[in-house]
């Protein structure tokens, strides 16, 4: 050990100082530049927000509910979008979830094609799909429905294949070497252990297709989101703002609801 | 039953074509054996076991069970096989979500058809079967528990059941009691050895603990770099044979790490 007595500085880090430098540089460009890009004032953004409110408070105040009744096919239609495009993608899901995993589905080039087709339907938007759909298939309910699953379908299918390669790795070898055949191991082994996480990933995307299943109508989908636009277009602010009100509540219930179902189930 | 109840000749494994668990290992277990490996880690000891039931495929070599060759069984024929194997695991391996009733009922799957097992309609005789198993290792009032609420202890013993339902001839259990405390340990392996000799059952158990191997083996099997070193009773198993399978070094000098002599202004000072 050393003995001369002199005490060795330590650094707490190891980062030199040009690196260092460089670091706040890049912090720097990071935040400036897209101003300078964009033209845009920061400022301006600021100073917006005063007319931005008055003209909110001017024309959309008071809400305007006297039309509600003609709304509520639209909210029931909303809501049941987004409960059957969840389920139906959640046992399409779990199909392919389990021809991506590893561990369950030993055809390299199966797994393959259900990732890549996963990771296609995935990375669309939901808008994109809905208004790709509309141009193919019309304006209607069933495009919203379509782009709705096309959508929670890519996602869940990966989400699933991960829970379900985290459990086959260790519970389900016990089962193999009890002699159970395949379809055993899915059934009594991964299907109990599967459930908290399938519950998890699957309220989880019926909260996200809630939303998305309101703006939907933006595009012609179908949905609440028609009337919405609508009627900002023929400049019923009132109208437009009960709806808005209407859907920011409905998004609240079913908040509310999936965090009482997830504790209750959980 | 005549002959042994293993024969394994042969046998090597190698992992990714390159790297070695097991070398040519021969070996024959006879019936009501209660065979314990032991060796350091890395050695081979659950390599070895995994091969038997197949879990783990044998690169060469031939394993015969029963008078049949598991390691060139498949599908119908090995899961057949598979079904006269218990096996218990470090971890327990239990359906967490499932209750203890279940799990032990899991036992069957090998010799039910699947939709007996999807739709839960074993019979009543297997059903009293499963029972009476958890009634012997005192866990019947927790039938409908479900196994993640149990002690690792508990577990462990709803694994024992699960294997012994499946009625085997051959029991196989890789470091049963590694994730134990003493106590849970000595209950776990009295039951283990219980229920092998009331069954006259073959048991071969990896463990770790050489004075437990001692304790409850009939015989002592050390493994080391993949190759049988040692194979004999407790008593043969002497202070230098377990230092030669552990492979102890003399006494390597110790490797003095420079330790911080005091604390000054938030940064350490050697001296
Ligand atoms: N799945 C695997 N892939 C590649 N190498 C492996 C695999 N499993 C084990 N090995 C290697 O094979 C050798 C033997 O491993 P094994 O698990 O059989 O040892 P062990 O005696 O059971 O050790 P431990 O006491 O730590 O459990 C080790 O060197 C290990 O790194
Ligand atoms: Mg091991």
């Amino acid at each position: 050990m050393n003995s001369s007595g002199h005490n060795p500085s330590v650094p707490l880090q190891q980062m030199s100082v040009i690196k260092r430098r460089l670091t706040y540089m890049m912090v720097l460009v990071f935040i400036t530049f897209p101003f300078i890009y964009l033209k845009v004032n920061p400022l301006e953004i600021l100073t917006a927000y005063p007319s931005i409110v008055s003209f909110f408070g001017e024309n959309f105040f008071p809400p305007d509910f006297s039309g509600f009744k003609n709304y509520v096919p639209l909210i029931i239609e909303t809501l049941l979008f987004a409960v059957v495009g969840t389920y139906i993608s959640a046992i399409l899901a779990f199909i392919l979830g389990l021809a991506m995993s590893e561990n369950i589905n030993p055809i390299a080039l199966v797994r393959w094609l259900v990732r890549t087709f996963s990771s296609l339907v995935r990375n669309i938007p939901v808008l994109v799909w809905a208004s790709l759909l509309v141009y193919i298939f019309g304006i209607g309910s069933m495009v919203g429905l379509l782009a709705l699953i096309l959508a929670t379908l890519g996602f869940l299918t990966r989400s699933y294949a991960e829970t379900i390669d985290d459990i086959a790795d260790t519970k389900l070898e016990a089962l193999k070497a009890n002699g159970a055949s395949p379809i055993q191991v899915i059934v009594n082994g991964l299907m109990p252990e599967f459930i908290p996480s399938w519950v998890n990933w699957t309220l989880f995307s019926f909260e996200i297709n809630i939303r998305a299943s309101a703006i939907l109508g933006m595009v012609g989908a179908g949905g609440i989101g028609i009337m919405i636009q609508t009627n900002i277009r023929l400049f019923k602010y009132q109208e437009a703002l009960a709806l808005i009100i209407t859907l920011v509540i409905l998004i609240l219930l079913t908040e509310f609801a999936v965090t009482k179902i997830r504790k209750a189930i959980l | 039953m005549k002959g042994p109840l293993l024969k394994i000749t042969n046998l090597s494994k190698r992992y990714d074509g390159n790297k070695i668990a097991l070398k040519n290992i021969t070996l024959e277990i006879q019936p009501k054996e209660f065979v314990v490996i032991i060796g350091p880690s890395g050695a081979g000891k659950s390599t070895l076991i995994r091969c038997l039931n197949q879990l783990v495929k044998p690169s060469e070599g031939e394993i015969i069970f029963d008078g049949e060759d598991i390691s060139k069984a498949k599908g119908k024929k090995l899961r057949q096989l598979r079904g006269k194997i218990g096996m218990i695991f470090q971890h327990y391996n239990l359906i967490s979500r499932t209750n203890v009733l279940k799990n032990v009922l899991n036992g069957k799957l090998g010799s039910v058809p699947f939709w007996v097992s999807t739709f839960g309609l074993y019979s009543q005789e297997d059903r009293l079967q499963a029972y009476n198993l958890l009634k012997t290792v005192g866990l019947q009032d927790s039938l409908y528990q479900q196994a993640k609420d149990l002690s690792g202890g508990q577990m462990q013993r709803v694994g024992i059941c699960r294997a012994l339902m499946q009625e085997p001839s051959l029991i196989l259990a890789d470091e049963p009691i590694a994730s134990l405390d003493p106590k849970s340990s000595e209950v776990v392996m009295d039951y283990l050895k219980k229920v092998t000799e009331e069954r006259d059952l073959t048991c071969i158990v990896n463990l770790h603990q050489v004075e437990v191997a001692k304790k409850y083996a009939t015989r002592i099997i050390g493994v080391r770099e993949g190759e049988i070193v040692f194979d004999g009773t407790s008593e043969e198993l002497s202070e230098d044979i377990i230092k030669n399978i552990y492979h102890l070094p003399e006494k390597k000098q110790e490797v003095i790490l420079p330790v911080p002599g005091f604390v000054a202004e938030g940064e350490a000072v050697y001296e």
